[in-house]
């Protein structure tokens, strides 16, 4: 039950969406994007989250494409995670998404929905940040077309207004040698101790991590060390640990130091899965 | 036997599976006000002021229940207010409470209550509770009123000190020649029955107070409220509808009473509080946390001769239940062990925590916990097998419990039986531990437990059958059915009894304390034991009123008369006989005379010699017998990331007698479910100010489904004579030895001692030493 009450709106086209956004920004009232609304319900009814309006872009059609061809992947920002899963386009993105919540749970999440979620775990993302995506934005001023890196830096950072529609990356990620895992504080549910996600590409070992930090990200530092070839294993994986951002989480799935522990343990893992393949 | 031992279907499981079973606050029909509590947000504090102002401006209150000082509330000793005044003490206290028409009216307005807190040192463990400049929880601990055989020390945290003195110490230290000296402790955690706890109440205009609660103890609710509010007991009527589980956590009267005292602010309007998962989990009371110390010796051959240990309860801000659970503690102290010396000091400590409640096995799944691994590492001392040391010391007829009672072949299970059984089930010859590779280690880990049920000495049960037309019988007693299948069980006792067809029987699932006969609480496995007691008396009576009349429509002796198949009949010639439907309403003659009349069946029954347990020494009896089981985990370990799944868990329980296989197949799987959950992952984390930091199921995590291991569960029948066709109770003991032999397989797989829970790979990397 939620304490509060908000308006609906339900656009067919991304233009309406846009319309309305600003019409209700004009209004002074809160909106939010919404699509799966499971933030919304789950949060809202702890007083954690609160908003005047939704505008829910599950009827957009361009949030729903999901493409695949010989050049790129695209998918839609309201595709659910299950249909994600189903598709099974990107192993990669199946492995990471199949570990998010529960199945149920998944049916209504969204790709954009965990991407920009409040909760900060946001794993979706890992496979975008380590396929170099594309993301397309669409706001006031229109659309945009910008890469990942530039508009998601712990969490997305867009223009008042501005929605994300969809993500798009170059095929060559999807078949990739890759290497993913997700850590909990025990057994099979819960939210990430630590979710690693790895590939390989142009000879060079990516990896992009969720749950260390109060945010996922890719670091071309520990890239760096992980890749510098002519060191040892332990003394890549020393390296890594030694630039890492901050800072690093300590609550009731794990303290810091735990946390370091099992971070050095899939790196490891990382490198025999992928440093001796061809990628 | 026809009924007994079948796999009978569940009186309550179409209902069940179709989504139509009702539970309290499924129950719309009538227009509702909503209660809704503001909670503490911290562990300990001054209350400073309460600003309700702006909460009054939201249209739809009714009224504002706040800052009141209301009679104290609490079983065995009066200490809980209903509502916090002047402070709180614990993070999730009821500080006050909205009435509104709708449940979101009253959460806007619940919202909007203002709070000024002043805060204060908070107690966070039992052992801190324990030391002598303490802060203390209760300041006029002293000034209670409370039980006779509570014994809370004034100016202290402790609420109730239980001791156990047998044998002479000395002589049993002497003895040994190998002693092991651990302490433990584990956080409270909680039930997380699937449904929340909700409570309604009405005051009626001729002051008839109607009740429906979730509650496993509607009789208990009935006296309490008249207890505590001097309302006459006859006028109060609770209805219990299904109880979506409760595993002890609903057997505490909580909710009832803010109902009630919500319904009186409103000039007795129907009001009903509906706990949403976060309030039940840290509003309502929890499964209580353990602090303790074991000394225990034994001889060469791994005879143990002497026991010193202290128990250092977590029971939170208010004693409510955790008074019984350190009494039960301090009882069956030792595990299902012979020790001729014990020295048992169990203490009920207050500390910022949510008070505690029973959780299924009452202090047994706890303090076996420590017993067991107590054991493993005398076992390991010893070098002897850790089934063999638990052979050995065995609990046998002829032994006495630590509360000296005499056990004999009814009253305690056969322990190196479900030990043998165990041994075959998990392949104990094959070795406990199996070498998979040098990274991953697959390991067994063993235990036992026993329990019995220390209940009221004078704790009743009570059944009534009436007849239909068509001569089925309606089957009335005051046992909830919480989803252990009990009401089916008893059908199958009386089917059995009056050897008529199951079908025949119909049972009432609600209870209502006005036509119901009581049933003490739906607790303690005490259900099919007392309640099946009463069963078969009442079918005796009813046998008895139907032979009676069937002796002059038959023109026969009693004692020539048999009942079967809906039916009485000469014994020996079958087909001369009276149906049930001729005779259950009076026999009516040719010529319109009739006999007899309506027949109604009652039966009773009431624990026999139990005994208060002695102030000094604790010698006493608790219960009427003692169950036992034998337990078995496997697991595979990961030496590198100190992870591992468990990929068998075995159970072995006494039961007496199977009644119904599949619904004991599952009670001890469910509770096996639970065991593991509560040892492996199950906790409340608290911060340096006593909040949860886990108040949600999105962090508070029970096993899910698909994280099981493979259960393994075997069955022994060693009669209780007095149990209904010599059963036991089987709903607790497949939890209770989970957490001891979860902990031996993963302290033998990672070679270090794990004393604590839950047992997280983390909880193992530190005691392998961590970073260092």
């Amino acid at each position: 039950m939620l304490p509060f009450d908000f308006e609906y709106y339900r656009p067919q086209s991304l233009q309406e969406a846009v319309d309305l956004f600003q019409s209700l920004q004009r209004q002074g009232k809160q909106s939010m994007i919404f699509s799966g609304g499971t933030e919304l319900l789950t949060l809202g009814r702890i007083d954690l989250a609160f908003t005047e309006a939704v505008i829910d872009i599950k009827d957009i059609p361009e949030c729903n494409s999901l493409q695949v061809n010989e050049q790129r992947l695209l998918l839609g920002s309201a595709l659910s995670l299950t249909k994600i899963e189903e598709a099974n386009v990107f192993p990669l993105l199946t492995k990471i998404s199949s570990g998010i919540a529960d199945h149920t749970a998944r049916e209504k999440i969204t790709l954009g929905g965990n991407i920009c979620a409040r909760i900060f775990y946001r794993e979706i993302v890992l496979p975008f940040l380590l396929a170099d995506s594309q993301v397309l934005l669409s706001g006031p001023l229109g659309e945009r077309i910008v890469s990942i890196h530039d508009v998601f830096q712990e969490e997305l950072r867009v223009e008042p207004g501005e929605m994300l529609i969809q993500l798009a990356m170059e095929s060559k990620y999807i078949r990739a040698p890759f290497y993913a895992f997700k850590r909990r504080q025990q057994w099979e549910t819960g939210y990430p101790l630590i979710t690693i996600a790895a590939l390989k590409i142009d000879q060079r070992i990516r990896i992009a991590i969720s749950g260390l930090c109060p945010f996922p990200f890719r670091s071309q530092e520990i890239e760096a060390s992980i890749n510098h070839k002519g060191r040892t294993i332990e003394a890549r994986i020393d390296g890594a640990l030694a630039v890492l951002p901050q800072p690093i989480l300590a609550d009731v799935e794990g303290s810091a130091e735990y946390r370091l522990f099992v971070l050095h343990n899939l790196l490891f893992d990382v490198l025999a899965a992928l440093d001796q393949v061809q990628g | 036997m026809e009924v007994i031992g079948k796999s009978v279907i569940r009186k309550d499981a179409l209902d069940k599976v179709t989504g139509r079973a009702k539970y309290t606050h499924d129950f719309q029909s009538i227009p509702m006000l909503s209660g809704k509590m503001v909670i503490s947000p911290y562990g300990h504090a001054k209350i400073v002021s309460i600003d309700t102002t702006d909460a009054w401006e939201i249209p739809g209150v009714r009224a504002i229940l706040a800052g009141e000082h209301f009679p104290l509330t609490g079983e065995a000793i009066r200490d809980r207010p209903p509502l916090a005044v002047d402070k709180v003490r614990y993070h999730g206290e009821a500080v006050a409470l909205v009435v509104a028409d709708t449940p979101r009216i009253a959460k806007k307005a619940a919202d909007l209550i203002r709070i000024q807190y002043e805060l204060l040192p908070v107690v966070n463990s039992p052992t801190q509770a324990f030391q002598k400049d303490a802060t203390l929880v209760h300041e006029h601990l002293g000034e209670y009123k409370k039980e006779e055989d509570s014994t809370p020390v004034p100016n202290s945290n402790i609420a109730n000190h239980i001791k156990i003195r047998k044998g002479n110490m000395d002589q049993g230290w002497a003895k040994s020649t190998t002693v092991v000296e651990a302490s433990f402790s584990f956080s409270p955690s909680d039930h997380v029955a699937m449904e929340p706890r909700c409570a309604r109440a009405e005051i009626k205009h001729d002051g008839n107070i109607i009740i429906m609660t979730s509650s496993q103890a509607p009789f208990m609710v009935k006296r309490l409220i008249a207890d505590y509010f001097g309302e006459e007991i006859g006028k109060i009527v609770v209805h219990t509808p299904y109880v979506g589980g409760g595993y002890g956590g609903k057997a505490p009267v909580q909710l009832e009473i803010l109902a009630y005292l919500a319904s009186k602010a409103v000039g007795g309007k129907p009001v009903e509080i509906l706990n949403t998962r976060e309030e039940d989990l840290i509003s309502s009371p929890c499964h209580i946390g353990l602090d303790a110390t074991v000394r225990l010796g034994a001889d060469q051959n791994g005879k143990f001769h002497a026991a010193e240990i202290s128990y250092w309860w977590d029971g939170g801000a208010y004693s409510d239940k955790a008074i019984d659970v350190t009494r039960s503690g301090a009882a069956d102290c030792t595990g299902p062990y012979q020790i001729e010396h014990v020295w048992c000091d169990s203490y009920c400590m207050y500390t910022n925590h949510t008070y505690a409640s029973p959780y299924r096995g009452f202090s047994h799944s706890e303090l076996s916990f420590v017993i067991e691994r107590t054991i493993d590492m005398l076992a390991q001392k010893l070098n002897i097998d850790p089934l063999e040391i638990r052979d050995i010391n065995a609990i046998r007829p002829g032994n006495r419990t630590p509360t000296r009672v005499l056990l004999n072949r009814s009253n305690v299970g056969n322990l190196p039986k479900c030990i043998e059984r165990v041994k075959e089930l998990i392949r104990w010859d094959k070795g406990a531990i199996l070498e998979v590779n040098p990274r991953f280690v697959r390991v067994k880990g063993v235990s036992t437990s026993w329990k019995t049920s220390t209940i009221d000495t004078d704790a009743p049960s009570g059944a009534i059958l009436t007849f239909n037309r068509d001569g089925s019988i309606n089957l009335m007693s005051g046992v909830i059915e919480i989803g252990t299948g009990t009401k089916t069980i008893l059908a199958q006792i009386l089917a059995e009894r009056l050897k008529i067809d199951l079908d025949k029987i119909h049972v009432k699932m609600e209870v209502d304390t006005q036509t119901t006969p009581e049933h003490w609480k739906t607790v303690a496995s005490r259900g099919t034991f007392m309640a099946g007691r009463a069963v078969l008396k009442a079918a005796d009576d009813v046998i008895k009123q139907l032979k009676n009349i069937a002796a002059i429509v038959l023109r026969a002796p009693v004692e020539d008369l048999e009942v079967a198949d809906s039916r009485v009949f000469l014994r020996d010639e079958p087909y001369t006989g009276v149906p049930f439907t001729d005779i259950c309403y009076g026999y009516k003659y040719p010529n319109g005379e009739s006999i007899g009349g309506q027949i109604i069946g009652r039966g009773n029954y009431i624990l026999r010699n139990l005994t208060h347990m002695d102030q000094e020494t604790g010698a006493g009896k608790p219960g009427p017998e003692w169950s036992v089981a034998a337990y078995a985990v496997e697991v595979e370990f990961d030496r590198r990331d100190y992870t591992y799944q468990i990929l068998q868990a075995c159970s072995v329980v006494d039961l007496g007698k199977v009644l119904n296989e599949k619904t004991a197949l599952g009670q001890v799987m469910g509770a096996m479910n639970m065991g593991l959950a509560f040892a492996g992952r199950e906790t409340f984390f608290y911060d340096e100010l006593g909040r949860v930091m886990n108040p949600q199921l999105r962090t508070y995590r029970p096993l899910r489904y698909g994280e099981h291991p493979k259960y393994l569960v075997g069955f022994v029948e060693t009669p209780q004579l007095d149990g209904p066709y010599g059963a036991r109770g089987v709903g607790e003991l497949g939890l209770m030895g989970m957490p001891g032999a979860l902990g031996n397989a993963l302290s033998l797989a990672a070679g270090v001692n794990l004393n604590n829970l839950p047992l997280t790979p983390e909880l193992i990397w530190k005691a392998k030493g961590g970073s260092q």
